[in-house]
């Protein structure tokens, strides 16, 4: 028996053995000299993707002898779930692209370290709110090389039969326009309140258009069901009920095709994408589409982010890392990812050009954009609001009441994170 | 089970005995022969067993130990004991995620083996074209659920949905299926019912040919009309496959994620949020792995609990 679990174990000895060999290998491939690189499709095309950032490796190391550069390709999906796994097990790249939100998780982890170094006397340059979105503690964690943005996009054919020739910018505006809109069969304004739908396109900007905020200032506790909060909800649950937001709503989740919006079933959305505007060109009819200002109540504001650049703190070329950031971050490199890929410029004295005729409303919505407050359990909290937010549309609950449950939800939820 | 292991026992003894001369030595070649053939027959199970092993009872062990930590995706865990099962007792959304799978099972089950029984019945009667239905039948079990619950969200759409237009011609409706808390699991229930009855009925049908003949001849010849047939006859001899076809059915309908993932997203206000989804989410999307395998164990101890009702009851049969 003994010398049989022995026969047993040299094999398995032998393959653990080889396996932390090869591990080493890999290790040991990567000189210091290298750079990796985690990048996400932003330019949706998978072939412009692979053939812009095969580019920018060769541009690099030409402008660069003597660093090289390897940008691995990553798909959005389970993005998370990934990088904490490669940050957890050290083989984390040495760069990745980086939402806002998600900087203070890693942060958190201890996975970044402070990059003010690669865009040293250029600092002014970009939109104060794409660095104050990526800065923690006075230290900017990543740097911004583009920025999204979302606004207002109408059906002007919907609108023009309702005999509206303003398009609603206001939520007053809205309200005035539900009742026109339903006589003639179409609902006002789109939203998506599906659990799997993100909040930051759809509750919170009318939350901040409202003047509220998500978090009190110190972020320990949820500040989303004060009068602000109550007023949008209210908003909301009051053009629901009226027949002025589809009643698919429940079940939607954002997407312009073969939605109540592309189906030319509602007026207008409030966090609509130059994609979505460059979609509805194509399947209204030009004349059709009107892009305006992001929608105001108390504040006039949308839902816009950076992507960023970050280093990881374990990063073996510190100095490699921070010369490619400062490489990516230069006009001409956000000239030309803007250019691929439909995204706007977090650089103030840097402007993408563009030969589509929606880019110019987009550019003009920038100063408006609000990247939405930092937390660490940001998408948790969003999974505990929307089934309420549910609640409030399917008349179950009042707002106040659908808040107040989300918001002692959310404060068990931040009380277990201290 | 006690008496399949004694007639497993049972079953070599006669061959000492059929061996001539004295027990002790005559038993003695017999068992190296015996142990050689074991020993031949482990290493052709060798490779399922080690898949098994490595893929499903270690997994399941390692999920055993997490649900006792407070494990972090960086790698960082700490032991916490019975904490998670703790605050599993008290969170609301695992008794209402339990309460919907429950009640899911309520829907589901008796649905599919209704279906598939219903099916099953008419196939074995109908002799004309029954390859080509056998086939119509089970195709949609061998489609995407994922592709299957796009359909069928299309289908029950409150605005434009192929049921909202037929019952708009007869004025009615409309009707919103997956926007309804009362009508979200029946809708969501007959999708996945119709997507996987098709192997329920194959397995039915199997079981419905394995009656012999001559029993229901008899029982035709005593006069049975077709539904006391049905009722006396059949579904009595049909009752150890109908057990089995119910315990595979509760099982699925315990683990029931994909269609609402895709159909509804748990909604409206969790009314269709079972306990996988919310296992998903805890562990998915929350990085909570311990309270996640917590979650997971529960379920299983769930599933167990249920096959060994079930397999009591399909034993005390045969």
């Amino acid at each position: 028996m003994t010398t049989g679990s022995k026969r047993a174990l040299a094999p398995l000895a032998l393959l653990t053995a080889a396996s932390l060999l090869a591990g080493c290998g890999g290790d040991g491939g990567s000189e210091a000299n290298d750079v990796t690189v985690w990048m996400y499709p932003v330019i949706a095309d998978p072939k412009a993707n692979s053939a812009y950032w095969d580019q920018v490796e060769k541009d690099f190391e030409t402008a660069h002898p003597g660093t090289t550069v390897t940008i691995e390709e990553q798909p959005w999906e389970n993005r998370d779930e990934k990088l904490a796994t490669a940050f957890g097990s050290g083989k984390g790249p040495d760069v990745v692209l980086l939402n806002p939100d998600q900087v203070p998780q890693y942060l958190g982890n201890g996975a970044l370290r402070p990059v003010d170094k690669a865009v040293e006397g250029i600092k002014e340059s970009f939109l104060p709110n794409a660095l104050d979105a990526l800065t923690h503690d006075g230290k900017l964690y990543a740097v911004p090389i583009y920025h999204t943005v979302t606004t207002t996009l109408y059906n002007k054919r919907l609108l023009d039969r309702a005999g509206i020739d303003k398009p609603p910018a206001t939520w007053d505006e809205v309200k005035a326009a539900a009742p026109k809109l339903k006589r003639v069969g179409a609902a006002t304004l789109d939203y998506s309140a599906s659990n799997e739908a993100t909040l930051n396109l759809n509750f919170y900007p009318l939350l901040w258009q409202a003047g509220g905020t998500v978090f009190s200032e110190d972020g320990k506790k949820a500040a989303f069901n004060g009068p602000e909060g109550v007023a949008a909800l209210t908003f909301l649950t009051d053009l629901y009920k009226a027949g002025a937001v589809p009643r698919s709503a429940l079940t939607n989740t954002n997407i312009f095709a073969d939605h109540p919006l592309g189906k030319q079933q509602v007026a207008m959305g409030f966090s609509s994408t130059l994609a979505d505007a460059d979609l509805a060109r194509k399947t209204w009819g030009a004349g059709n589409v009107v892009v305006g200002k992001p929608l105001r109540n108390a504040e006039q504001v949308s839902f816009g982010v950076p992507g960023g650049l970050g280093v990881n703190a374990k990063a073996r070329n510190v100095a490699g890392a921070e010369k490619f950031l400062a490489f990516m971050a230069g006009p001409a490199r956000i000239q030309s990812l803007g250019k691929a890929s439909g995204f706007l410029s977090p650089r103030t004295d840097v402007t993408v050009p563009s030969d589509d005729p929606h880019a110019k409303r987009f550019q003009e919505a920038l100063p408006f954009a609000y990247p939405g407050e930092p937390s660490p359990v940001a998408r948790q909290l969003m999974a505990l609001i929307a089934p309420e937010i549910q609640a409030a549309l399917t008349g179950r609950k009042s707002p106040r009441e659908a808040l107040d449950a989300a918001a002692a939800q959310a404060d068990d939820l931040l009380a277990r994170q201290r | 089970m006690t008496a399949g292991t004694a007639g497993e026992r049972t079953a070599p003894t006669p061959e000492p005995v059929a061996v001539p001369g004295p027990p002790l030595p005559a038993g003695r070649p017999a068992r190296p022969v015996r142990r050689r053939e074991a020993r031949v027959g482990l290493l052709f199970v060798a490779p399922m067993l080690l898949l098994f092993v490595v893929f499903r009872f270690g997994p399941t062990i390692g999920a055993a130990f997490l649900s006792l930590t407070d494990y972090r995706l960086s790698g960082d865990w700490r032991f916490i004991g019975a904490e998670n099962y703790a605050r599993l007792l008290q969170d609301d959304l695992f008794w209402s995620s339990l309460g919907v799978t429950a009640l899911y099972t309520l829907f589901f089950v008796p649905l599919t083996v209704g279906l598939s029984l219903g099916t099953a019945l008419l196939l074995h009667r109908t002799v004309w074209l029954r390859g080509f239905f056998r086939g119509v039948f089970f195709l949609p079990y061998v489609t995407s659920i994922v592709l299957a619950a796009v359909i069928w969200k299309w289908i029950y759409d409150v605005e434009d949905g192929l049921l909202n237009a037929v019952l708009g011609v007869l004025s009615l409706g409309p009707v919103d299926f997956l926007g309804d808390e009362r009508l979200v699991l029946p809708a969501i229930a007959a999708t996945s019912a119709w997507k996987g009855f098709g192997y329920s009925m194959l397995i039915l049908l199997a079981g419905l040919q394995s009656i012999p003949r001559e029993v229901t001849e008899a029982a035709v010849i005593d006069g049975a009309t077709g539904w006391r047939r049905l009722r006396w006859v059949t579904l009595p001899l049909l009752r150890p496959v109908l057990f089995f076809v119910l315990v595979i059915e509760a099982i699925g309908a315990f683990q029931v994620f994909d269609a609402m993932y895709v159909m509804t997203a748990g909604g409206p206000v969790r009314a269709s949020y079972p306990l996988v989804y919310f296992l998903y989410d805890t562990g998915f999307k929350f990085f909570d792995f311990g309270y996640a395998s917590a979650l997971g164990l529960v379920l299983f101890l769930v599933v167990l609990v249920f096959s060994l009702i079930q397999r009591r009851l399909i034993g005390r049969d045969e």
